[in-house]
């Protein structure tokens, strides 16, 4: 199947879902504590508000570099489509109308791009696989509890899952009308914008293009003809830009020379123009073979361009901005992390790390049909390779149903990397669980499909519905039972296979992360601690004690302090990396009795001492 | 058949979160097995936690009897203390309780019957890996001449303030015991951090008893252990005897060697001697050294 546009009861299914989602995330986010990172976004988010509001008192001061600089320097490791957002979200219905409080307006676009996601799964599994695939597909996503954690944060993990489907949507949908190939390439532009994961679109669409583009063009020489000058254009430039880089002494030369006016701009001009002139030759000749191109074409030039033109802290050092941005990402640190009693802390990581915890953190009632799902349609793919085999596999896996199946695994084989940072649980290989969902879709809805057949025979009657509301019951059942257990403690959810939050223990997994869960004890330090009290929230952000105190989760009179050595309440975060900082506190205080905590199913999170009064 | 498949796991995991609640303690469960340490645990008891990590019965144990639970917690010795009891979750998802037995059973014997307060287990062991101790640095630092030694045998003392030997130098100097983690252990140890160059740090000790093991126990503290960059230098720690400069004891950690590593020797029948308890390393970065002599009696072993 080649893209096909949603139907009216399609449409408003998949509103619907949106409208789900962005009600059930809002409805339940005041739960969710602070992570190190959102903190950091939120004061992000307002400095670059404050620089909009200069912008509309005195435009012409607000440009300068200087300005820019001021606003948009702070946290220039990440592009700022999303915290852009957060920002303004927050001036409007925070500072400007009152309507929520401070964390919830930040918030509110992270709701609004994260319910993309179950009604683009709607969309594009309906469209593959049925109706009640899509449906599966859009509920199993929010019911996976990490991934419903990240949903609530105004951070970049599952907005750019969000922004990947959206291209992959787009991509899908170009190869049936034209000017989707445009949207492809402002929607990649607006992934490249919300996290650097979106790089890898290009190299993960284009075969399919390619593919797509050379079945279509078979017999027809023309159509051949300009998809080959297309192909040689990008080749063309590529190697250019190659030659550029070697012959200005590699890329310190080819960054230093990169200017407005140099070979560098000249060639993606080119390749702009080139492309457009390809476009509208083959465009001549053949429909199918034109848009599979566009979406191609839209990507390479609308995605740098919309990356430029979004984020003003490039405006002015364009080149040396986004290089340094890009270099940081290549050279990330590594952070502790436990894995099987292991702390894993430099490379290589285990091969099999990404399967392992996604087997270890979706439900399992979910992860199964996605197992499933994916061996299915590669079972498929490769039995139909084979003349032999071909006659075995009922229908051969589509240029759709192989666009998701690769995307299923791109995250995943990415992250799986030995080489590549493995801290911060399972949200990086997020836009790829997005895709296992469609194809756990797939699975139960053939399996209700059969069943179906089946009844029907004693019963001709019987409504498909009439068997797949109780299997979608059965099947989401474990997953709610889950998330509700363990919410809002998104970082500590461990599934039945691994044994629960207990069995993880013992299996000597990373308890928890990003210090958030330190608002199960936020209460009980509220009640207890003295006037003016010294806190110690070991591995909270400095800001996120703002924000708990900004937000009225946390008394205005407790003061932050670094150290158990000056404080007089410590809430010490189990990490298995940080196990001295507890000792600490035991020579600090004099005490090894803490006095509350949270333990989640037994497991420790968050472990509360006080300096007893001296006698 | 695949639906049959999917939905027989569903089953099952919905089972697993019922189940799930009726295999965790309560808070009463706590405090009744606290009421019985309270009235049953003798002075020198200690409390293993079974699974190691369920740290909760900190909260619920009577303070004056030491819990321990960490990574690694299942092979302890625990060599202080004469019986210990093992304060157990066997029903939790993944318990190990046959695992855990065999690394803990041998040289132990049960006493008593075991106990249960809901899914808690209490049972009380006598420990036939005790080792009574005549002598430990960490009781009797304070009590200790401390100075910063060169080779050329010239010193230069960290007097006592009252709590810690502080000597001339870097605040980080100085000799007291302190609580650490080495390698996920809690110790109480000496801190005794290397002061770097050719010079020693020396804690010496009177009145260590002969005819004893004489142990030596340390390590390079949380995560300075791990790394293995060639800038940093091998740390030597050891106990020399004090009248005949002869070196009783040495352990060398090397950058990269992470836990408490330990050797002991048998002290010759006789008077009691001093000792010069000592760590150096060419490169003090990162060599946060915490460590423990002791003068102990062969393990008790088990009767019966």
């Amino acid at each position: 199947m080649m893209g096909r546009a949603p139907t009216r009861d399609e449409k408003r299914l998949a509103w619907a879902l949106w409208v789900l989602g962005f009600v059930a995330l809002w409805l339940t986010e005041a739960a969710v504590g602070y992570t190190r990172d959102e903190s950091v976004y939120f004061a992000a988010g307002e400095a670059y508000a404050s620089w909009f509001r200069q912008l509309f008192q005195s435009p012409a001061r607000a440009l300068t570099d200087a300005a820019i600089v001021r606003a948009w320097d702070y946290n220039h490791e990440h592009p700022v489509l999303m915290k852009t957002l957060f920002g303004l979200s927050h001036l409007l219905f925070h500072d400007a109308l009152g309507w929520m409080r401070s964390a919830t307006a930040f918030r509110l676009p992270a709701f609004a791009v994260a319910a993309l996601v179950p009604s683009l799964s709607f969309l594009l599994g309906s469209a593959l696989y049925g109706r009640a695939a899509g449906l599966f597909a859009a509920l199993a996503f929010l019911l996976v509890p990490r991934q419903y954690f990240n949903a609530e944060l105004a951070c970049f993990d599952v907005p750019v899952a969000a922004m990947w489907l959206l291209v992959v949507y787009c991509f899908w949908r170009a190869l049936e009308d034209a000017k989707w190939g445009l949207w492809c390439g402002v929607a990649f532009g607006l992934a490249l914008a919300s996290k650097h994961n979106a790089l890898f679109l290009p190299f993960v669409l284009t075969p399919f293009a390619l593919w797509r583009a050379w079945t279509a063009s078979e017999g027809q020489a023309e159509a051949r003809t300009w998809l080959l000058r297309g192909v040689g254009l990008f080749a063309a430039v590529a190697v250019f830009y190659g030659l550029l880089v070697v012959s200005l002494g590699g890329g310190e030369g080819f960054q230093r020379k990169f200017l407005l006016l140099s070979p560098h701009t000249l060639l993606f001009v080119g390749l702009a123009v080139g492309g457009a002139w390809v476009l509208k030759g083959v465009g001549k000749v053949s429909a199918p073979v034109t848009r599979a191109m566009a979406p191609i074409l839209a990507m390479a030039v609308l995605g740098p361009v919309i990356f430029y033109l979004h984020w003003p802290y490039l405006w002015h050092e364009p080149v040396e901005r986004t290089a340094w941005y890009l270099a940081f990402h290549a050279k990330h640190n590594h952070y502790a992390w436990f894995y099987l009693n292991t702390l894993l802390r430099e490379p290589p990581f285990p091969l099999a790390y990404v399967v392992v915890k996604t087997a270890l953190t979706v439900p399992t009632s979910l992860f199964v049909p996605m197992v499933t799902g994916f061996l299915a349609l590669a079972a498929r793919a490769v039995l139909g390779l084979f003349e032999r085999t071909r006659p075995w596999v009922e229908r051969p896996v589509t240029l759709a149903e192989a666009l998701v199946g690769v995307n299923a695994v791109t995250s995943i084989l990415i992250i799986s990397h030995p080489q590549v940072p493995h801290f911060g649980g399972v949200k990086h290989w997020f836009p790829s669980m997005v895709f296992l969902g469609i194809l756990a879709g797939a699975a139960v809805s053939r399996g209700c499909a059969a069943l179906w057949e089946r009844l029907k025979v004693k019963r001709p009657g019987l409504h498909f519905a009439a068997v797949a509301v109780p299997v979608f019951a059965v099947l989401l059942a474990p997953a709610a039972v889950y998330s509700a257990r363990v919410f809002p403690y998104g970082t500590a959810a461990y599934s039945e296979l691994a044994g629960g939050l207990p069995g993880a223990a013992t299996l000597g997994l990373q308890r928890q992360f990003w210090s958030s869960h330190v608002t199960g004890v936020l209460p009980w330090i509220n009640e207890h601690a003295k006037q003016g009290a010294r806190l110690f929230l070991h591995e909270v952000h400095g800001g996120s004690f703002r924000d708990y105190q900004r937000n009225g989760m946390l008394r205005n009179d407790l003061r932050p302090v670094g150290s158990p050595l000056d404080a007089d309440i410590v809430a010490y975060q189990y990490h298995q990396e940080f196990r001295e900082h507890e000792f600490l506190t035991w020579q600090a205080f004099g005490t090894r009795t803490p006095v509350t905590g949270l333990y989640l199913d037994e497991t420790p999170q968050v472990v509360v001492y006080v300096r007893p009064e001296p006698r | 058949m695949e639906l049959g498949g999917l939905v027989l796991v569903a089953l099952l995991c919905l089972v697993f979160h019922l189940r799930l609640p009726g295999r965790l303690p309560s808070e009463g469960d706590y405090r009744a097995v606290a009421e019985r340490l309270k009235a049953e645990a003798r002075p020198g008891d200690a409390v293993l936690l079974f699974p190691w990590w369920a740290e909760r019965a900190r909260l619920f144990v009577p303070p004056d009897v030491p819990v321990y639970g960490y990574l690694g917690s299942d092979r302890d010795d625990l060599t202080a203390h004469p019986r210990v009891w093992v304060l157990g979750q066997p029903e939790l998802p993944r318990s190990d309780e046959d695992g855990f037995l065999a690394s803990f059973l041998p040289e132990r014997r049960a006493v008593g019957t075991p106990t249960r307060e809901g899914p808690l287990s209490l049972a009380l062991y006598e420990n036939g890996r005790h080792r009574p101790r005549r002598f430990v640095a960490t009781d009797a630092y304070a009590k200790a001449r401390v100075y910063l030694e060169s080779p050329d045998g010239t010193r230069r003392d960290c007097p006592f303030d009252g709590r810690a030997h502080r000597c001339p130098g870097p605040s980080h100097l100085y000799v007291a015991p302190e609580w650490h983690e080495i390698l996920y252990e809690p110790r109480r140890c000496l801190w005794m951090h290397a002061p770097g160059g050719p010079q020693r740090l020396v804690a010496e000790f009177d009145g260590v008893p002969g005819g004893l093991g004489l142990r030596l126990e340390g390590g390079i503290i949380w995560e300075h252990a791990w790394p293995k960059d060639a800038r940093f230098t091998t740390t030597y720690m050891g106990v020399d005897d004090e009248a005949s400069g002869s070196q009783l004891l040495e352990v060398a950690v090397p950058p990269g060697l992470e836990g408490v590593q330990k050797a002991e020797v048998r002290l010759p029948e006789g008077e009691a001697r001093t000792v010069k308890v000592w760590v150096r390393s060419e490169n003090a970065d990162r060599r946060q050294v915490c460590l423990d002599v002791l003068a102990v009696e062969p393990a008790v072993g088990v009767r019966g």
